[in-house]
């Protein structure tokens, strides 16, 4: 690892880590403000709810929703943090190294007297430390809206950790996907859409399997892999489906490293 | 005329790689309607709730066992789809140039800033036009073994319409941000967060009364699916809106395209 390649990227990446920071704590606090009064209302739902019959809940996902608890709300905005860490993630992924191509300053980098190794070593680690710094913010906002919003209403504090503690996996299979990708093609023109497919792609194919009940999907998914209802319903992982994700995303970084040292990189001509 | 194809060529891959997207989509979902399609007891549930709850869940315009009610499901993901690309295709299609270093280039040509911009939204516009005509020649063909009636056939219609106003609106957005913006990289991360902002204040609109207001915001809920179902066309008010948003941008792209300093 070399501290001054590190250095560089982490501060490249700075003001976008403040920014999605920002949109994260914003999304939290002004989804959890509503509780209150969805709590309420919900309690009187849920009585409803119970009197139908299972099929038709599972068809809409609700089964296991119950909007009326603190962690049942929780679940629903945990969906959306999961989508804006999945495109954050997918972004650092993509961008990673295929935008020393694209801004042809590649050939630069990598005359320098450092291994490739020791490039994307020093890159992937400056990613992951502004993954984990929107990680620990979307930690402290979520422990600050439930203190702030929650009304005396009791929660269980072991499997929130487990929720708050399945962002870290999540943010690595986007980041370790989408660098292999970036490096299975032969050019990344540009990063966002790339990226926003692979992110939203993911939550498409969740959500739809929420409302359609299961067919096999959550086995693709990353949404599906740390599903926020499965997690509070068990108080648990479902666990072969996170050790997939875990060994997708350790393949997908074993892979970028094979393929970044062998990658044939057009100089500027 | 010479820009005009070039574009079209350029995005024709990217075109192609959404259109294999939402075909996948489509039919992924038309499989699973088979699971739904006519099963009398899911409809006798339906109506054995009370109004109330149907309303509150959204659920009394989408009768799951019929092809209507289903589509009006699909349409958010349409909806969601189609304003991604569209704003990807708006401020790539601008912004690119200088991404790729080839702004110099296109502009030393022997034709003005406008001519240039004209030439690359018409490009754009032909691609949304072309993912609209595929999203809606996949559902028809998605379909075909439940037999659809007549009324499904206006109501998809009208849905391929909604969906395709609410891609020109992100398209003349994403138009706008790559003119305005100085930095190509600030175009498409501005783009995301238009899409993301709006989408949740669409789901945010919907789940509280008093958030209501919010619509008007969000342009995922100028069409909704439920609103189009019921009145069986589009809702005025919202047309004339995404008109002046949509005029307004172009205006803007315009505008500021012609008077802007080159990022190099």
């Amino acid at each position: 690892m070399n501290a001054n390649i590190y250095r560089h990227e982490f501060r490249a990446r700075l003001r976008s880590v403040l920014i999605w920071s920002l949109a994260l704590t914003l999304l939290t606090l002004f989804f959890f403000a509503m509780f209150p009064v969805f709590a309420d209302q919900a309690a009187l739902m849920n009585e409803m709810l119970a009197k139908f019959p299972r099929e038709l809940l599972v068809a809409f996902g609700m089964e296991n929703m119950d909007l009326a608890t603190v962690l049942g709300f929780y679940s629903l905005i945990f969906f959306f943090i999961q989508l804006c860490l999945a495109i954050q993630a997918s972004n650092y992924g993509f961008g990673l190294v295929s935008i020393e191509e694209s801004e042809l300053t590649a050939d630069f980098l990598l005359s320098k007297p450092v291994s490739r190794t020791q490039v994307l070593t020093s890159k992937l680690l400056a990613a992951l430390t502004s993954l984990l710094l929107t990680n620990v913010v979307v930690w402290v906002s979520t422990f600050v809206a439930i203190s702030l919003f929650r009304e005396g209403r009791a929660y269980d504090l072991a499997t929130l950790l487990l929720l708050l503690a399945s962002l870290l996996i999540f943010q690595l299979f986007f980041l370790s996907v989408g660098l292999v990708i970036s490096l299975l093609v032969k050019r990344v023109r540009s990063v966002t859409p790339y990226a926003l497919g692979l992110a939203f792609g993911a939550y498409v194919l969740a959500a739809f399997s929420g409302v359609f009940g299961d067919v096999g999907l959550e086995l693709i998914t990353p949404f599906k892999h740390l599903d926020a209802t499965y997690i509070v319903q068990h108080g648990a992982y479902d666990a072969p489906l996170v050790l997939l994700n875990v060994a997708v995303s350790l393949v997908a970084l074993a892979a970028s490293y094979w393929l970044y040292i062998r990658r044939d990189i057009p100089a500027v001509s | 005329m010479n820009i005009f194809l070039r574009e079209l060529r350029a995005n024709l891959k990217s075109l192609l790689i959404w259109s294999v997207i939402i075909s996948l989509l489509i039919v992924i979902a038309a499989a699973k309607f088979s699971g739904f399609a006519g099963d009398p007891s899911m409809l006798a549930m339906l109506d054995s709730m009370p109004p109330a709850m149907l309303d509150a869940l959204n659920m009394r315009a989408f009768n799951l066992t019929t092809l209507s009610g289903f589509y009006g499901l699909m349409f958010i993901y349409f909806g969601l789809l189609g304003a991604i690309a569209a704003a990807m295709w708006g401020s790539d299609i601008i912004s690119k140039e200088e991404r790729d270093k080839t702004v110099e280039f296109a502009l030393v040509l022997p034709v003005s800033r406008s001519r240039v911009v004209t030439a690359k939204a018409l490009a754009a516009l032909v691609n949304c036009i072309a993912f609209v005509l595929i999203t809606w020649a996949v559902s028809l063909l998605a379909v075909r073994p439940y037999n659809p009636d007549q009324a499904f056939f206006n109501f998809l219609a009208l849905e391929m319409r909604a969906m395709f106003a609410i891609e020109l609106i992100f398209l003349a957005v994403g138009l706008l941000l790559g003119c305005a913006m100085k930095q190509y990289k600030r175009a498409s991360a501005t783009a995301v967060a238009i899409i993301l902002v709006t989408y949740f204040l669409s789901i945010i609109s919907g789940m509280q009364e008093s958030m209501d207001f919010l619509k008007y915001f969000t342009p995922f809920k100028y069409f909704d699916a439920g609103e189009l179902f019921r009145s069986g066309a589009l809702n005025s008010t919202y047309l004339l809106l995404s008109a002046a948003i949509i005029v307004g941008s172009v205006a803007g792209a315009y505008w500021t395209y012609n008077r802007r300093d080159l990022y190099i």
